[in-house]
């Protein structure tokens, strides 16, 4: 049988409850990178995309038991094989995760993408250290964007603000309480970013970009590169005709944590400097227009603080 | 008792507590048998990656990925955190200046033979007075058919005291402040050396101007494993010279293998003032105003 788990009742047999979860989970549905990019697209286009992308493309590799926990699913056409023979692999995230997060988040937190590793992954912590079998699994609910879990990892379930051992890091985190993410500041720098998606392809360079988050304009984050270009679905006969609803960066929870960063150790890398903030003259070009709304240029501390 | 016989006995009570202290002072490259034997008195430190480690590893070592201790900075590759980051490293692995560490990778190929190495070197830098690598790395350990443990060991932290050893480390502007008077060991095979090679990294074929060739395969025997102390010093004389106290800086493409050569002169033939510069050819190349050569 060709790919036996596809069939969930299969696995279900004996894990009736995951199986029955999984089912209605992100991972599963794959459902909230449809129901983000459709904003893009008029009915009509939602429709195309539909039957000829999302059906053909996102949801053929997503994800049946197997393709975490026996094989990697083909992914551009290529997989990277069985993880241990033909046995199931109850959990090696180095494999079990890092055969579909390998591209960006894994070698980012590893630091091999040419970076420095997460503070989390050098004291020995692995994905599901954070990350867990109800999140992965899912809840039994049919969220329809990651947003709308509320059980994910936060770094104040760890790290509880108000209990810094420097008098710095505690007024640090007080002043920047809810107008600074956590990555914002102690993302490690470069991480991986995408660019011109045509037809499948893209290119991948680094950058380090901090913006408005386009989630909460309240706070400025990292943001990411989402590489949708307006002529993305071209051979789809898809338009776009609403591109220009939604961003080109999201905010991105970096996987390159490091307790010191140039940011923590001198104000002036964002207040004076403003290194790696997004600016007109890094704009992407021929971007959504909704991308200036991104742009973010923080005062200079004031000489009595 | 006469005054002879009481310094007899002084001298043995001497010899007596020496003793336990000089079986903890290892050789930098140490091999299988020597580890096995001595596993209870050392810190072995894993630096492969996470997974690797879980996978199976040397029982009660503990594992710090080699990405922690060498860290891009800029465009320069195996470089060396910050002092505070690195006193934080050492601190939440439990490493204090006596221990005595024995880094241990992979070992078969030069580029992850050389993560123990570096490690070794950043570990004296940052004032370890003792640490090595196990020749042949684990590949060498399972084929020798050593025990392996799947209980990973979480370090107990302490706060790391040590004094660092900055005259382990040379920079551009030292490097060439130095050329013309210290011997400049260029850490890489012939063919880089002579320019006829380079890694894409690297902005310029060559050399810096007056470096000799000290390859890092002669420190090599064909399993992988080091070669002794007598077969490394005859290869090391003919090139760097016999004077103990003679300035040499080791470096190679980015400031990682060159640190074979390190452990190898300091730490193992006694030569009292050798240096790493760290960034080594990716750097030197890139810099118009360097002098180079061929």
């Amino acid at each position: 049988m060709k790919r036996p788990s596809n069939d969930l009742a299969l696995c279900g047999e004996c894990h009736q409850e995951i199986a029955a979860n999984y089912k209605k989970s992100l991972h599963y549905t794959t459902i909230g990178q449809r129901n983000r990019v459709i904003k893009r697209m008029s009915k009509e286009e939602a429709k195309t995309f539909d039957e000829k992308v999302f059906e053909k493309s996102c949801r053929s590799c997503h994800a049946s038991c197997g393709d975490c926990h026996v094989k990697s699913p083909a992914i551009a056409g290529v997989s990277l094989g069985l993880i241990n023979k033909h046995k199931f692999v109850r959990k090696d995230e180095g494999k079990t995760c890092a055969y579909c997060h390998g591209g960006r988040v894994y070698p980012e937190y590893t630091g091999e993408y040419g970076g420095n590793a997460d503070v989390h992954y050098q004291k020995g912590m692995m994905c599901m250290d954070c990350h867990t079998m109800d999140e992965l699994h899912g809840d039994g609910k049919a969220y329809q964007l990651k947003e709308e879990v509320r059980d994910r990892p936060r770094c104040t379930d760890c790290h509880e603000p108000g209990r810094e051992v420097k008098l710095t890091a505690r007024v640090g985190h007080l002043k920047h309480s809810g107008s600074a993410s956590c990555y914002a500041c102690h993302s490690a720098g470069e991480y991986r970013q995408c660019f011109n998606c045509h037809g499948g392809h893209s290119e991948a360079k680094p950058g380090f970009y901090i913006g408005t988050s386009p989630r909460n304009h309240r706070e400025i984050t990292t943001l990411r590169i989402i590489p949708t270009v307006r002529d993305t679905f071209k051979p789809q006969g898809i338009r776009q005709a609403n591109f220009d609803a939604l961003p080109n960066y999201w905010d991105a929870p970096i996987h390159n944590i490091r307790k010191r960063t140039e940011r923590t150790r001198n104000c002036d890398t964002c207040h004076e400097d403003r290194k790696g903030f997004l600016t007109m003259e890094t704009l992407l070009k021929d971007s959504s227009r909704v991308n200036l709304e991104l742009i973010k240029k923080p005062k200079p501390i004031p000489v009595s603080q | 008792m006469g005054k002879a016989k009481m310094k007899v006995l002084v001298g043995l009570l001497a010899v007596l507590l020496i003793l336990p202290a000089a079986a903890f002072a290892a050789e930098p490259f140490v091999t299988t048998e020597w580890l096995q034997a001595n596993l209870s008195k050392v810190t072995v430190l894993d630096v492969r990656k996470v997974e690797e480690y879980n996978d199976g590893h040397i029982p009660g070592s503990i594992n710090v990925f080699y990405g922690v201790w060498g860290i891009k900075k800029g465009v320069l590759m195996n470089e060396l955190p910050s002092d505070d980051d690195l006193k934080d490293i050492l601190s939440s692995a439990g490493i204090e200046p006596t221990t005595q560490v024995v880094v241990v990778s992979k070992g078969e190929t030069m580029p992850l033979r050389t993560d123990a190495t570096r490690v070794a070197w950043t570990l004296r830098y940052a004032g370890v007075e003792n640490a090595a690598v196990l020749g042949g790395g684990i590949e060498k350990w399972i084929a020798d058919k050593k025990p392996l443990s799947k209980d990973a060991v979480k370090p107990k932290a302490k706060p790391y005291r040590g004094k660092f050893n900055k005259q382990f480390l040379a920079n551009k502007a030292y490097v060439l402040g130095a050329l013309g008077k210290a011997v400049l060991a260029d850490v890489r095979a012939p063919e880089f050396f002579k320019g006829e090679k380079k890694m894409d990294f690297v902005e310029k074929a060559g050399r810096i101007k007056g470096a000799v060739n000290l390859p890092p395969g002669l420190l090599y025997n064909a399993d992988n494993t080091y070669k002794g102390k007598a077969e490394i010093e005859a290869a090391a004389k003919p090139i760097v010279g016999a004077d103990l106290n003679k300035e040499i800086i080791v470096y190679c493409d980015t400031g990682k293998v060159c640190t074979t050569w390190w452990l190898a002169l300091h730490d193992l033939l006694g030569y009292k003032n050798v240096k790493v510069y760290d960034g080594s050819s990716m750097e030197w190349m890139a810099d118009p105003a360097t002098p180079k050569e061929p």
